[in-house]
């Protein structure tokens, strides 16, 4: 080791200037880091006594050093500690190397989400892939990075399926028929009585009535013979209209309905495709859906209260929805040819060579490489030669193109081409494909130069509907607020749009702030709070009339407001009836400051052997304990042990309600599962690492707002890394630093900052 | 050709006494088509069962090493079968990293895990099936449970890339025995879909001409997929015009994901797939997460996992385990009943039993348990071992398979199963 050391101080005096600082950063790490990072002990599997070069070589490991030495978690509170200016001065030059290593940016293709989305902007069609294309890798939060983008034989084949599907339907050989259905109650069916009570369907007079909520068992489908069960079943692909005589009643408020694909007999396959708000007074509702061969569809009464499980069956006393009649007609044809034909098939007779380079520009704005032209040409030649009409011949074009790399993968130069731009803009702000007059306006050079215009009308168009929906979605994962219970046997009052709404609030907040220029603080406090009805009274909020989102003030007393007080964030971090104060310490961590924090490499999560702790906190301090675990676990705790005061479904809670389930009884076939409940006091204050104290979510919040640089620059980087498709690391400093900045004049308005980032000269380079 | 089909048994059997029966009624077909295997033949098949939530070892691993003695509880479930069944204990995965929750799970049958790069090594299954699925309708299949989360890809090709899992029993009964509506058109298909892998091929390698090194490596990857996509089409076109097997199994419809239910069908669906010869190779990974309940249990499988060392959670743990092992039991006995050539099934079947953990409590990815059931089989017990490759055991396998190979994913030396 010695003389490893002098041969880089020798190596280290010959060496030109830039390198002198090396060596002192070896000696900073064999002072300070060695005795538990070296030959002795390994802690965390990490070992410093290596050449700086060898550690450089390793870029996630550099980035972790910089990281606990600029926050002064390494060298541990009991060690000897270096001198301030000793660490900054390594800092600077660890900082310095990350800088010089660019990050990568592989090649990405189109997510599922983006798929669609382009499909149905170039042919107008609602398509659904959900059995067709495999579900998208996530990496650290979002499924757009490149990285994780692996391809194999499966998505292949799944890409040229989907081709196929998209092909049959969008240049289809004859005009489709429309037809009409007609259904009323002698066609209806429901799921009849619960087996336990609380609810049941059941037939009244002309009437259908629905009275719980279970997706997989209540619900009303329907025959074309009276006499039979067998499902309607959708006759083939296209648009259909759905025109439903349906009203609510023993209710003082707006219902939902929702419409189901699938078979309501045999309900496994049930997939929730929309749901219909039926405001209070509502006779019913006329709807469009693209619907597939096959398809089945069933109403739910989305909005009922879930039955509890109780043996005794009850009569239903609560809100029910009465279901009088049904028309379907389909598929409908506004216009024939189609639009997409129209815009596949311009001219009645196309040459192969044009046919394919028409197609290949309409796909993805680009041409073909002019060497792979021929292979689609033969294509279309081959076709056309053994009889095959145009469509025919044009079909197989589009099937190779969508299966082809031109399509599926996103170009990008080093230094992005104007076409190119316009696509990374508009897969950001749209999730789609660019329309004409961004392409236009890329075309010009209008883009690069100045993007201010076109951003304002992206963020007005409609479609900008998708980014904000599919960001938020994957930022606070809204999708998973749902994920466990609620447990209705614990909490019996919480309704299921009520957890629905939870999962909405997130991204209402998102569209709020974006469209009125509010300061991105709003995420951390806010005086308002965008609720709709049900979260509103959830809230205990003044009333608000509807399903739709308003930003309502917040009074004195409530302690809500800003992403942490949400209930949808309390609740996806709980478990069926348990508060996990890990969850939501680290979700903090993740999402707001952007840390990527992962258990170390050693660590087996102990076998914490938690018996004889009474509370959560009892549990976690115990484990806490654990020297491997207390680094990232000193920030987790005490930010999630703030928010002890608010239960599993995100209310306000005076003591925990400790559950503890019975031993199941069994009677016949029937199994009941009965819940102990004890109360104990909530002890949520802790200190976090800087000395300041938390104890509840008004202080968390205050810790947070002194935080604010760091957790605008983390909200910053994770916009970042969804435009850019690849993660921002510490070498991207600068860039957030200067969108951070160039914001600061505009009070962080979430609008600049989505402008500052498409205006930064990375956002035009690969 | 469909005329020759005949009915050998008519009715339908209803699942739950599927098992119970001498046996499935098979529409035999003729001639050229699937589910014949000679009646001088015995082929080499492979079952591969992977838990993704381990089991409780302290009642599955024996206390004692070599021949069985004193059996603990859930290893007794399998006592039918004990002759055949060597269990292997302490393996490990060296070039599996511990950390990042589940994900490392990926590399049970490969013995690799990266977690900065998603794509693997060639896992066991699919080498064994490289060397036993070329006469067959489909060189492997693959079942799991549930949606296809991050963590639950446990079978990979030879180049690293994942191996469609189908995740639906109705979409693998589909798969196996529904005759396509015309086969006309079927291989019109195909023959168009062959000449549009040809283009897409074209098209990806003078696009490959344009990009930087990391780019190309993921433009090799489609190209790689491409070219094996291929295969399966010329695979698909020359089994189109051939007869599909019948059998007379209903699907049962559930909607609760039970041992029963779920395990049980997927299970029953790998004896049929190998039964008819569809092919020689299934992996079936059992369900896990929070989808799976049982009725008279409150609490899903993956929280009581996390048993925390508490009993009541353990030995609500252990119904569980025990309810799995019980039907893996029935699958091998059934699979003794069925005679496909000269030999019963599992007379011609290797099945191995693994877990993707040590133990789900603590996620260790070390101290894996491994059974090893084959009618060859010349001396029961436990092989006890401590921090050996489980590649060795894969290695050993490989060889039994007809391999000649020396080394496999990280194996320091192959275990000679059998003996």
């Amino acid at each position: 080791m010695m003389r490893l050391l002098w041969m880089i101080l020798l190596v280290g005096f010959l060496l030109p200037a830039t390198l002198h600082a090396q060596p002192s950063l070896e000696q900073f790490f064999t002072q300070n880091c060695v005795k538990c990072h070296g030959p002795e002990k390994q802690k965390g599997e990490v070992r410093l006594d290596k050449p700086v070069a060898a550690l450089f070589a390793d870029e996630e490991l550099l980035e972790t050093i910089a990281t606990v030495l600029e926050a002064g978690e390494m060298p541990p509170e009991d060690a000897p500690q270096p001198k301030a200016k000793a660490v900054a001065e390594v800092v600077r030059m660890l900082q310095k190397h990350i800088l010089t290593q660019r990050p990568v940016n592989p090649l990405k293709r189109l997510t599922r989400a983006e798929y669609t989305n382009t499909m149905h902007d170039l042919f107008g069609m609602d398509f659904d892939f959900a059995g067709l294309l495999p579900l998208d890798h996530v990496e650290q939060g979002f499924d757009k990075f490149g990285e994780a983008h692996l391809m194999s034989p499966h998505q292949v084949m799944a890409y040229l399926k989907t081709a196929r599907f998209i092909a049959e339907r969008v240049l289809p050989d004859a005009k489709p028929k429309t037809r009409t259905w007609e259904f009323d109650v002698r066609h209806f069916h429901g799921s009849k009585n619960f087996a336990t009570g609380g609810g049941g369907d059941y037939r009244d007079g002309d009437d259908y009535v629905l009275t719980g909520f279970r997706p997989y068992r209540s619900n009303l489908h329907f025959s074309i013979d009276p006499e039979s069960h067998d499902q309607f079943v959708v006759p083939a692909f296209g648009l259909y209209r759905l025109e439903v005589k349906a009203r609510s009643e023993k209710s003082k408020e707006g219902e939902v309905i929702g419409i189901n694909l699938g078979d309501g007999r045999h309900p496994t396959s049930f997939r929730n495709i929309r749901r219909i708000p039926m405001p209070h007074g509502s006779k019913g509702f006329t709807t469009k859906l693209t619907l597939k061969a096959g398809d089945q569809l069933a109403f739910t009464f989305d909005s009922a209260r879930v039955p509890g499980r109780s043996l005794v069956k009850k009569e239903h006393k609560g809100p029910a929805m009465r279901f009088s009649r049904l028309k379907v007609t389909g598929p409908l044809t506004e216009q024939w040819p189609t639009a997409a034909m129209e815009a596949i098939l311009p001219k009645p007779n196309m040459k192969p060579l044009e046919l394919v380079d028409h197609i290949a520009l309409l796909l993805t704005q680009r041409p073909l490489e002019a060497e792979a032209r021929q292979v689609f040409v033969e294509i279309a030649r081959h076709q056309k030669e053994s009889g095959g009409s145009m469509a025919a011949t044009a079909r197989s074009v589009l099937i190779a193109l969508l299966t082809s790399p031109h399509f599926i993968y996103k170009a990008e130069s080093p230094e992005l081409a104007d076409v190119e731009r316009s696509h990374r803009l508009s897969y950001f702000l749209w999730n789609s494909a660019p329309d004409i007059e961004l392409l236009n306006a890329a075309k010009s050079g209008a883009l690069s130069k100045d993007p201010s215009a076109q951003v304002e009308r992206m963020l007005k168009d409609a479609k900008s509907n998708r980014f904000i929906d599919d960001f938020t979605r994957q930022w606070l994962q809204r999708d998973k607020v749902d994920d466990f219970g609620p447990d209705v046997r614990v909490f019996k009052n919480v309704r299921r749009m009520t957890v629905e709404s939870m999962g909405r609030e997130g991204r209402e907040l998102f569209r709020h702030m974006l469209e009125n220029g509010l300061s991105m603080e709003n995420f951390i406090d806010s005086d308002f709070v965008m609720v709709n009805d049900r979260l509103a009274r959830f809230y205990e909020l003044p009333a608000v009339e509807g399903d739709t989102f308003l930003p309502v003030k917040i009074p004195d007393k409530s302690e809500r407001g800003g992403l942490v007080a949400q209930a949808g964030f309390l609740k996806l971090t709980s478990t069926d009836f348990a508060t996990s104060p890990i969850h939501r310490g680290s979700w903090i961590l993740k999402n707001l400051y952007n840390e990527r924090i992962e258990p170390p490499a050693d660590v087996l999560i102990n076998e914490p052997d938690i018996r004889g702790t009474t509370t959560i906190r009892e549990a976690i301090l115990k484990h806490q304990q654990l020297e491997s675990c207390s680094r990232c676990h000193s920030k987790i705790d005490p930010m999630g042990f703030a928010l002890e005061y608010y239960d599993p479904v995100g209310r306000k809670r005076s003591e925990y309600r400790h559950v503890e389930e019975l031993p199941v009884e069994r009677e016949g076939t029937t199994f009941t599962k009965k819940l102990k409940f004890t109360k104990v006091p909530i002890d949520a204050a802790m200190k976090l690492p800087n000395g300041r104290e938390v104890r509840d979510l008004p202080t968390l919040k205050a810790a947070l707002m002194a935080d604010k640089e760091r957790i605008l620059k983390g909200i910053i980087g994770k916009l970042i890394s969804y435009a850019h498709g690849r993660e921002v690391t510490r070498a991207d400093r600068p860039h957030v630093d200067a969108i951070f900045e160039s914001i600061a004049q505009q009070d962080f308005s979430l609008r600049a900052a989505i402008h500052a980032i498409v205006a930064h000269p990375a956002f035009g380079r690969k | 050709m469909v005329d020759c089909n005949q009915v050998v048994r008519g009715g339908i059997i209803k699942r739950r006494t599927f098992f119970k029966g001498a046996g499935v009624t098979l529409l035999l077909p003729c001639m050229e088509s699937l589910g014949q295997v000679s009646e001088a033949d015995s082929p080499r098949r492979l079952l591969t069962i992977v838990n993704h939530l381990s089991f409780y070892q302290p009642d599955l691993i024996p206390q004692a090493d070599g021949t069985f003695g004193k059996t603990p509880p859930l290893l007794d479930e399998l006592s039918d079968h004990f002759n055949y069944l060597k269990i292997f204990s302490g393996l490990d995965n060296p070039a599996v990293q511990n950390g990042f929750g589940h994900s490392p799970c990926v590399g049970i049958l490969s013995g690799y895990f990266n977690k900065l790069h998603r794509k693997n090594r060639l896992s066991i299954d699919q080498a064994v099936a490289d060397l036993i699925g070329d006469s067959t309708r489909f060189k492997s299949l693959v079942f799991q449970a549930g949606e296809n989360l991050n963590f639950s890809q446990i079978s990979w090709d030879k180049h690293g890339l994942p191996v469609k899992q189908i995740d639906s029993p109705s979409k693998i009964f589909n798969l196996l025995f529904q005759v396509n509506e015309s086969e006309k058109t079927q291989q019109q298909v195909l023959a168009e879909d062959r000449s549009i892998l040809d283009a897409v091929l074209a098209q990806a390698k003078s696009m490959e001409k344009r990009l930087n090194a990391t780019d190309r490596a993921k433009m090799e990857e489609y190209l790689t997929s491409v070219r094996e996509v291929e295969q399966t089409v010329k695979r698909r076109a020359y089994w189109a015009d051939r007869v599909k097997p019948q059998v007379n199994y209903e699907l049962e419809d559930f909607d609760r994901k039970s041992v029963d239910d779920y395990v049980g069908t997927l299970l029953d669906l790998a004896v049929l797939a190998l039964e008819t010869d569809s092919t020689r190779a299934v992996t079936v990974q059992i369900p896990f997460w929070e989808g799976f309940k049982e009725r008279d249990l409150s609490g899903n499988y993956h929280d009581l996992s996390h048993h925390g060392q508490k009993p009541e959670k353990i030995e609500k743990l252990l119904r569980l385990e025990h309810r799995i092992l019980k039907r893996i039991n029935t699958t091998l006995n059934s699979m003794k009943q069925r005679t496909v050539g000269n030999s019963s099934l599992f007379d011609q079947t290797t099945t191995l039993l693994t877990a993707s953990m040590g133990s789900a409590n603590s996620h260790n990815f070390d101290d894996l348990p491994a059974l090893v059931f084959d009618s060859r089989m010349k001396t029961a017990g436990h092989w006890q071992k401590k921090d050996v490759p489980m590649s060795n055991l894969y290695l050993g396998l490989l060889q039994l398979f007809g391999a000649e190979l020396d080394r496999f994913g990280e194996s320091t030396g192959a275990f000679e199963v059998l003996s």
